[in-house]
């Protein structure tokens, strides 16, 4: 595989030719309207939304699509310019983009453009009348702050980048669009700075969006799948945000950003697994908050991942460790069960899965009902029943709130989902099972590469310099130098920001 | 292939099944365990069993014990006739206390301890003490407050190593000394007092080799002897008498507690007599002393000699009935093997060792009286 893998990257880094553009289907347009007309008719199979209109008495036609255009942009862009005499054709109008190819004209049309044609011209006038509706930029819902900036990301991709550029002003950002999705024609940017991206992860990423061949792109789900190394492992290796502001932190550290129109997520790549637990949260507050938050919530991983295999491998082989004092507790709890651990735990893991389930699709208030339903009667009735004991109520709660506290859905999901074999395995073998599971886990996240670039970066390769903002996270003025797992071109990130400090002692001396 | 590797592995982990769990709920667990000597040579084990229910709803945990006997040839022959009278399936791995009666005691007590030692679940942190009388007297206790017998004993035993009473040795710790040659050990002794139904720490037996010599120091030497063997717990309390005839009969007593202690134990071995020197610095508290007035140095001073002359009376003693067990409770046998090797060779220990001269001092330096004078 290895080999394979080298042959493919030699053959890009022969290869530097970027976005080159596919030749277009021509179709020159004729000097007869009604023959223009028809073949654009034709193309668009006579769907009945396309408004022809004929002005100029027959000579001249304006065709748009009804539903994709602003009645007000037409009359402001078309009609306004001949009524105040300012030009005397339509064809004169300065905002006019012109065509002699139908099938561009065709094009166009699809993206709520308005057409003019003439009889015995040759000229075709598109006019960017397209009607837009935009919600607000408010604060993604799942990705909420306590402090910071509020804004996210909406479904309109000009809106997004425009969320990203305002927020770096400068020449280095670049933003590369792409159609996928041969019959949705989505309008795809991917966003770097040029000087920190590393050239190669471009590459990587532009080759692997070009290969997407399919007839719907819906969302950046679909190109995550379509594009990421390792669609088989239960990481993700995109990082999916809402947030404007950890798109920015992450280009900065030299990573590139992937957004689609008509939906709010962009994906960053390469990723590692610690970006997963980093929230803007953590460079809000003061540092010594931010290192407690972010410890506690990668002692969440383990606790999500491993608890409930644990407890199932201590009652059902390890008995021993269990303390003196709480033996007595435990085992009355377990007592008069009737089924063993792993049913017991299963049978509670689908429960919380159901409620939450069940608690996203309901609207908000129901959903708190389903949730007090969900949580206080059917843990206290399963308990009260004899099904499920008051201690394994306790761990599989728990487990449920560790997974939670993960900033990302998709590693949460993740997370969830690895319980199980984990339960599998110290059901079976123990103590020896559990650990066998975190191995295979930990080779997996060794081995899993994000874009060419080690996935459990610093970790495995180790950097200790890269340890400030892994499980810490170090004062800013600290954090001088860009992490090395995405090849940042330039190192450095902070200069000497706290100069005046030496400024102040020495004139202090004298 | 690789298909065929991937059946495998899953039916090698789906379909072994649960076959080695122990469930937790399918056992019931010996907390303490006593033994003693049967009439016809066998052993009689008695094991007390509590049983839970109730926890499931978060009510009150109601608990019975129950507390079986069996007599059988081998400790794990017992264990199994214990396990036929109980339902499901008995296991010792988180006993706490175990119990030997005097009588078996003062045989061979390896043999007992041996299956514990053997078994890797074994709960090695168990505590051991001997019952004066039998410990099945003792198992069958009920009352002193706590819910069980295994929580009454290891509630005493802690306690009174916590008080410098016991070395607090467990089994694990207990084993190297069990084996070894030249060194012995305590066991706490209990006593069921059945008048005014107690059981309570009475003192510290003496192991002789591998058996109970029958010899025993009072639970008021306890503390000394833990402190002239550098084995302080978490306090260390002395109440000696240095007055004579006051008014009244507690003015005649002092209380001290031992802040800081430094024992210097030197041996001179030779071939016809082993003399061993014994210097043990204490700097203590008075924590009670009735006749007040600690004013001035003098009277301090006095004290300390006081304490020092009775303390050092109050060793002696303690060397002597060490002897008297042949209990080699400092392993001076040890020390001699290790750095006099060739006097070593030419001694017969269990002969020498009561013809050992002992010479302690305890020399006390009262630092602190409380808040008032």
């Amino acid at each position: 595989m290895g080999f394979f893998r080298d042959l493919f990257q030699r053959e890009q880094r022969t290869d530097r030719r970027i976005a080159d553009e596919s030749p277009e289907p021509q179709e020159p347009s004729t000097r007869n309207l009604s023959k223009n007309i028809d073949y654009i008719l034709y193309a668009l199979k006579r769907t009945e939304d396309l408004k022809v209109r004929i002005l100029k008495k027959g000579d001249a036609a304006l065709l748009y699509f009804e539903p994709l255009v602003d009645q007000e942009k037409v009359q402001a862009s078309i009609f306004t310019p001949i009524e105040i005499g300012k030009v005397d054709s339509i064809h004169e109008i300065p905002n006019a983009k012109e065509t002699r190819n139908l099938e561009e004209a065709v094009n166009s049309l699809l993206r709520g453009h308005a057409i003019y044609i003439e009889d015995d011209n040759r000229r075709i006038s598109q006019f960017n009348v397209t009607s837009v509706f935009n919600r607000n930029v408010d604060e993604p819902a799942n990705e909420k702050v306590v402090r910071g900036a509020h804004d996210g990301f909406v479904e309109n991709i000009m809106v997004n980048i425009n969320l990203v550029r305002k927020r770096i002003e400068h020449r280095d950002l670049k933003v590369k669009f792409y159609r996928v999705g041969k019959k949705t024609n989505t309008n795809l940017a991917i966003l770097y700075m040029e000087g920190i991206a590393d050239p190669e992860v471009i590459l990587k990423m532009e080759e692997r969006i070009k290969s997407i061949d399919a007839d719907k792109v819906q969302s950046p789900g679909y190109i995550e799948e379509f594009i990421e190394d390792s669609a088989w492992s239960p990481f993700p290796q995109m990082l999916n945000t809402e947030r404007p502001d950890r798109v920015v932190a992450n280009l900065m550290e030299g990573r590139v950003a992937l957004f689609t129109e008509g939906s709010p997520t962009s994906l960053i790549a390469p990723s590692t697994f610690f970006m997963f637990y980093q929230a803007p949260d953590d460079y809000n507050t003061r540092w010594y908050t931010g290192t407690f938050i972010r410890l506690i919530r990668l002692a969440s991983f383990l606790i999500a991942i491993g608890l409930p295999a644990l407890y199932i491998a201590i009652v059902s082989f390890h008995f021993e460790v269990i303390p003196d004092d709480l033996i007595a507790p435990i085992k009355s709890s377990i007592n008069e069960i009737a089924y063993p651990p792993v049913f017991e735990a299963l049978v509670m893991v689908v429960i919380i899965e159901l409620i939450r389930e069940s608690g996203i699709r309901l609207p908000s208030p129901v959903g708190q009902t389903i949730g007090i339903v969900g949580g206080l009667v059917i843990g206290d009735a399963v308990v009260r029943a004899g099904l499920v004991s008051n201690v394994m109520v306790i761990v599989i709660a728990l487990t449920a709130i560790s997974s939670f506290v993960v900033p990302s859905n998709e590693l949460s999901t993740t997370l969830r989902l690895l319980t199980f074999p984990l339960i599998g395995l110290s059901a079976t073998l123990g103590f020896v099972g559990l650990i066998f599971g975190f191995l295979f886990i930990a080779v997996h996240l060794t081995k899993l590469e994000s874009f060419g670039v080690p996935y459990f970066a610093p970790i495995a390769p180790l950097r200790l310099t890269d340890l400030k903002d892994t499980f810490v996270r170090l004062p800013i003025f600290m954090l001088k130098t860009r992490p090395k797992d995405a090849h940042p071109l330039n190192d450095k990130a902070i200069e000497d920001s706290r100069k005046w400090k030496k400024n102040e002692q020495q004139s202090k001396k004298p | 292939m690789k298909r065929l590797c991937l059946i495998f592995l899953v039916s090698m982990l789906t379909l072994t099944g649960c076959w080695d769990q122990r469930q937790f709920k399918n056992i019931k667990l010996a907390l303490s365990i006593g033994v003693d000597q049967g009439s016809n040579g066998e052993i009689v084990k008695t094991v007390s069993v509590p049983t839970v229910s109730g926890g499931g709803d978060g009510g009150q945990i109601n608990e019975t014990i129950q507390t079986l006997s069996t007599d059988g040839h081998t400790m794990l022959e017992a264990r199994d006739k214990i396990d036929r009278m109980l339902a499901h399936s008995f296991n010792p791995s988180k006993m706490e206390v175990v119990i030997l009666g005097e009588d078996i005691a003062k045989k061979d007590i390896y043999p007992i301890l041996d299956n514990y030692y053997r078994n890797p679940n074994s709960n090695l942190n168990a505590h051991l003490a001997i019952a004066e009388g039998e410990a099945k007297d003792v198992l069958s206790f009920k009352g002193g407050g706590e819910a069980r017998i295994s929580e009454y004993l290891k509630g005493i035993l802690d306690g009174a190593a916590a008080a410098s009473r016991t070395t607090g040795e467990n089994l694990q710790m207990i084993c190297a000394e069990l084996v070894e040659d030249g060194e012995d050990f305590t066991v706490p002794l209990i006593k069921l007092n059945e008048d005014d139904n107690t059981i309570k720490f009475n003192g510290l037996g003496l192991m002789s080799g591998d058996r109970y010599s029958g010899v025993k120091l009072s639970a008021e030497q306890a503390p000394l002897l833990m402190l002239m063997m550098g084995n302080k717990g978490r306090v260390a309390q002395l109440t000696k008498k240095v007055n004579e005839h006051q008014k009244e009969e507690i003015l005649d007593y002092i209380t001290v507690e031992v802040m800081k202690y430094n024992k210097d134990l030197k041996i001179h071995p030779s071939e016809e007599e082993v003399r061993v020197d014994i210097v043990l610095d204490l700097d203590v508290r008075v924590i009670e002393y009735p006749h007040d007035h600690l004013v001035s140095e003098k009277v301090i001073d006095d004290l300390n000699g006081k304490l020092k002359e009775t303390l050092t009376t109050e060793a002696e003693e303690i060397f002597s009935v060490l002897q008297e067990g042949n209990s080699d409770v400092f392993a001076i046998g040890r020390k001699i093997q290790a750095y006099h090797p060739k006097v070593w060779e030419k001694l017969d220990w269990e002969e020498m060792y009561p013809e050992v001269q002992f010479n302690p001092e305890i020399n006390v330096t009262i630092q602190q009286h409380g808040i008032v004078n």
